[in-house]
C-alpha cells in the first residue's frame, strides 16, 4: 500500500476515534429539553439585536491575500534552500544567491511598500 | 483490485465529487468548502503520484487560497439576496449555458489532447521518479537554471498583484466603506 | 514507506497508527492537569487536588463530564458544520503528528512464528515517513484555519464568527514568518526529512568555515547554535498557530466571549481543545527536532550509542529495541519541556492587542526572518569558499 494510503488510514483512525466519542456521549449524554431562550444565539445576558449578517473589515480579506501572494513567495525558497549546498558544489552558488536576492529585494520592496501604505494597519 | 486502484478512484471520486458541489451547492459558503476539499483531494492525488512536495504545496498554497474566498464570501455577501441573485434570472441562464458549452468543449479538447499522450513513456522525466527529495532537487535545478527569468517575473507579477489588491480594498465608496 | 509486505508486518505498523494516535488523545488529559497545576503552582495557589492522589483524576471526571453533557444544536446554527468542525479539528493535529520521527527504528531479525519464518523488519517509530516532512507538516496544519471557519460561521452566533474570522486572520499571518524562520534551516540541513535532520545533529559542535574545521567540543552538535534566530522566531510563531496566549486573540473574554467555540460546550469543546493541544504537540516536537537535536542524546553520537548497546545486550534486535528506548525517552524529554514552556508562558505573559498582534506578525517577525534567510544564505556561501 503507497504512502497515500497510509495517511488516510490516519484520517479514518481519527474520525472513527470522534464517531465512538460521539456514540458515548449520545448513549451517556442527557436528552436535551428544548427551551427557546436556550436555542438562541449565545449573547451576554441580553436579547440579542444584532444577527450574524454582521459586517466584517475588509482588513480581513487585505490580511488574507497578502497573505497568500508572501506565502508563494516563500515557498519558491524552499527548492532554493534545499539546493542551495549542491549549487555551491557545482559551481553555480553565486548565481543562485544573487538570482534570488533580487527575488528577496522585490519581496521586501512590496513588503516595504504594504508598510508605507498603511495596508497592514489595524485600529 | 488493488490498493492502489482503489486509493486513486476513491480519491479521484472525492475530488470530483466536491469539486461538482462547488458549482451545485446554492450558498457560496459551502462551496468555499467544497472547493477546499477539491484542494486537499487533487493534493492526495499528488501523494499517491510520489509528488510530495507539489502535494504540499498545493496544500500551503491552494487550501489557503481557498481562505482567501472564504473570507470574501463572509465578507461581501448578504447571503439571502445573493442566493436568489445566483439562481435566478436571465442573464444567469445565459452565463449557465455558457459555461456549460465552456466546460463540453474543456472536456472534449483535454480527451482530444490526451489521447495523443497515452502512448508516450514519461519515464525519462526527471521530475517523475524518486521520492521526496529527489523531486524537491530537480525541481530547483530546473528552477534556477532554464526558468530563472520567468521565476524573478513571477516576483515583479506577485508584487503587482499586492499594489492592485491594497489599491482595491483601499477605495472609496462601496458598501463596505471602512 | 507504505505499510509492509506482508501480514505481520501490516498488523504492527497498523497498530503502531493507532497507538500513536491514542498517544496524541491521551497526552490531552495529563497535558490539562500539567496547565492547571502548573498555573496554580504560578500563582500561587493549590489547583485541582481532590479527586485522587494529586488531582490526577480529574482528568476522568472531567471527561465523564463532557460525556454526559446535553447534546444540543443552536437554533440559528448549520448542523452540519456545527458537527463537523471539531472533528476536522482533530485530523491535521493526527495526520501531522504522526509523521514526527520519535526515536531510532527498531530491528526485528527472523523469528518462527505459527510454522512459518517472518523476515527480518525495520520498524520506525513514527506513523508514517515522509521525504518532504517539513512542508507536509505545514500543509497539514494550515488546514485548521478552515475548522475555526467553519466552527465561527456554522454556529451562526456573531461572535464566534468574529473570533473565526480574527483567529484565521492571525493563524495565516504567523504562518508567512513560520514559514520563512524555517528556510535557514532547510539551508542548514539541506533536506526537508526530519530523520535525516536529527542524524545531522548528532555528537559534539563541528563545522568548516572557510576550509577550516571548527570543533567545540562542550557543546551538542544542535540546530539553536547554527540558527537561534530562527528558533526563537519559530517558536514565537508557533504560539500564534496554535492560539495560544500572549496570542490568543480569538477569544478575548471581554469583546468575544469564548471566540469561535463560543456555542460548542461537552465533547464538542473538549475536540477543539484536542486539536489545540494537538498543534502545541507539533510545535513542540518540530522545535526539538530542528533545534535541540531531536531524539538523539546530547554529545553521544548513534553509532557510539549503538556500540554501547550492542556490548550489553545479546542480540541485534534487542540491541536496537534498547538504543530506540533510550531515543524515545530523550526525545521526551525535551518534548516536555517545550510543553511546560508552552504553559509557562501562557500563565506569564498578558494578551496581546489585536494591532499589536497583527505589527508584531507582519512587521517584525517577516523582516527579522528574511533577514535571517539572507544571513544564513550569505554565510553558507561565504563558507564554502
Amino acid at each position: 500500500m503507497p504512502l497515500g494510503g497510509v495517511i488516510f488510514i490516519v484520517i479514518f483512525i481519527a474520525l472513527f476515534g470522534a464517531f465512538l466519542v460521539w456514540l458515548a456521549a449520545n448513549i451517556t449524554g442527557t436528552k436535551p429539553v428544548y427551551n427557546p431562550v436556550k436555542y438562541e444565539p449565545y449573547e451576554c445576558g441580553i436579547p440579542g439585536i444584532e444577527k450574524k449578517e454582521t459586517k466584517i473589515s475588509v482588513k480581513y480579506y487585505l490580511t488574507a491575500i497578502l497573505f497568500i501572494l508572501f506565502d508563494i513567495e516563500i515557498i519558491f525558497m524552499y527548492p532554493w534552500a534545499i539546493s542551495f549546498r549542491e549549487f555551491i558544489s557545482t559551481g553555480g552558488g553565486a548565481f543562485v544567491f544573487i538570482s534570488m536576492m533580487v527575488f528577496i529585494a522585490i519581496f521586501i520592496f512590496g513588503l516595504f511598500w504594504e508598510v508605507k501604505s498603511k495596508a497592514l494597519e489595524w485600529d | 483490485m488493488t490498493a492502489d486502484a482503489f486509493l486513486f478512484w476513491f480519491l479521484a471520486f472525492v475530488t470530483l465529487a466536491s469539486g461538482l458541489s462547488v458549482i451545485l451547492m446554492s450558498n457560496p459558503i459551502y462551496s468555499a468548502l467544497c472547493l477546499a476539499m477539491t484542494m486537499v483531494g487533487i493534493s492526495a492525488l499528488f501523494v499517491t503520484l510520489n509528488a510530495f512536495f507539489i502535494a504540499g504545496v498545493q496544500l500551503i498554497v491552494y487550501a489557503g487560497a481557498v481562505m482567501v474566498l472564504f473570507t470574501m464570501v463572509i465578507m461581501l455577501f448578504d447571503l439571502k439576496k445573493d442566493v436568489q441573485a445566483f439562481t435566478k434570472g436571465k442573464f444567469t441562464g445565459a452565463v449557465k449555458i455558457a459555461s456549460v458549452g465552456l466546460l463540453a468543449g474543456l472536456v472534449v479538447g483535454a480527451i482530444a489532447m490526451s489521447v495523443s499522450l497515452m502512448g508516450e513513456k514519461t519515464t525519462d522525466n526527471p521530475v517523475m521518479v524518486g521520492t521526496g527529495m529527489e523531486t524537491t532537487k530537480a525541481l530547483g535545478n530546473i528552477l534556477f537554471s532554464k526558468y530563472i527569468f520567468g521565476f524573478e517575473a513571477l516576483g515583479v507579477l506577485l508584487l503587482v498583484i499586492a499594489v492592485g489588491a491594497v489599491a482595491l480594498a483601499r477605495s472609496k465608496g462601496g458598501t463596505h466603506e471602512h | 514507506m507504505g505499510m509492509g509486505k506482508d501480514i505481520f508486518e501490516i498488523t504492527v505498523n497498523g497498530l503502531k497508527l493507532v497507538v500513536i494516535f491514542l498517544m496524541m488523545v491521551q497526552m490531552v488529559p495529563i497535558l490539562v492537569w500539567l496547565e492547571r497545576r502548573g498555573s496554580a503552582f504560578i500563582q500561587d495557589r493549590l489547583g485541582p487536588n481532590r479527586v485522587g492522589p494529586l488531582g490526577l483524576m480529574q482528568l476522568l471526571a472531567d471527561a465523564v463530564k463532557f460525556l454526559t453533557k446535553e447534546n444540543f444544536v443552536p437554533d440559528t446554527a448549520k448542523p452540519f458544520l456545527y458537527y463537523a468542525a471539531p472533528v476536522f479539528a482533530l485530523i491535521p493535529g493526527a495526520v501531522a503528528f504522526s509523521a514526527i520521527p520519535m526515536s531510532s527504528p527498531i530491528q526485528v531479525g527472523t523469528f518462527e512464528m505459527f510454522g512459518s519464518t517472518w523476515g527480518p523488519y525495520t520498524f520506525l517509530v513514527q506513523g508514517y515517513e515522509i521525504g518532504v516532512g517539513i512542508v507536509f507538516i505545514l500543509g497539514v496544519s494550515s488546514l485548521a484555519a478552515y475548522t475555526l471557519l467553519m466552527a465561527g460561521w456554522g454556529s451562526g452566533n456573531k461572535y464566534t464568527l468574529m473570533g473565526a474570522l480574527r483567529a484565521s486572520a492571525q493563524t495565516i499571518s504567523y504562518e508567512l514568518a513560520l514559514g520563512l524562520s524555517i528556510v535557514g534551516v532547510i539551508m542548514l540541513y539541506g533536506t526537508f526529512n526530519l530523520t535525516e535532520m536529527t542524524l545531522a545533529q548528532q555528537g559534539p559542535l563541528s563545522f568548516t568555515f572557510l576550509g577550516n574545521n571548527v570543533t567545540a567540543s562542550w557543546l551538542p552538535n544542535w540546530g539553536i547554535f547554527y540558527q537561534p534566530l530562527a528558533a526563537i522566531l519559530f517558536f514565537s510563531a508557533a504560539f500564534a498557530e496554535s492560539n495560544r496566549l500572549p496570542f490568543d486573540l480569538a477569544e478575548g473574554e471581554s469583546e468575544l466571549v469564548g471566540g469561535f467555540h463560543t456555542e460548542y460546550g461537552g465533547f464538542k469543546f473538549n475536540m477543539f481543545f484536542i486539536g489545540e493541544y494537538g498543534h502545541m504537540m507539533i510545535a513542540s516536537g518540530l522545535m526539538v527536532l530542528f533545534f535541540f537535536g531531536g531524539y538523539t542524546i546530547p554529545y553521544v553520537s548513534v553509532a557510539e550509542l549503538n556500540e554501547w548497546a550492542a556490548s550489553v545486550t545479546s542480540t541485534a534486535g534487542k540491541a536496537s529495541a534498547l538504543v530506540a528506548l533510550i531515543h524515545f525517552l530523550a526525545f521526551n524529554v525535551k518534548f516536555a519541556f517545550f510543553m511546560w514552556v508552552f504553559i509557562w508562558v501562557r500563565w506569564t505573559l498578558p494578551r496581546f492587542r489585536y494591532d499589536q498582534l497583527m505589527d508584531l506578525g507582519w512587521k517584525t517577525m517577516l523582516p527579522w526572518a528574511l533577514a535571517n534567510t539572507i544571513i544564513t544564505a550569505f554565510v553558507i556561501y561565504i563558507a564554502s569558499l
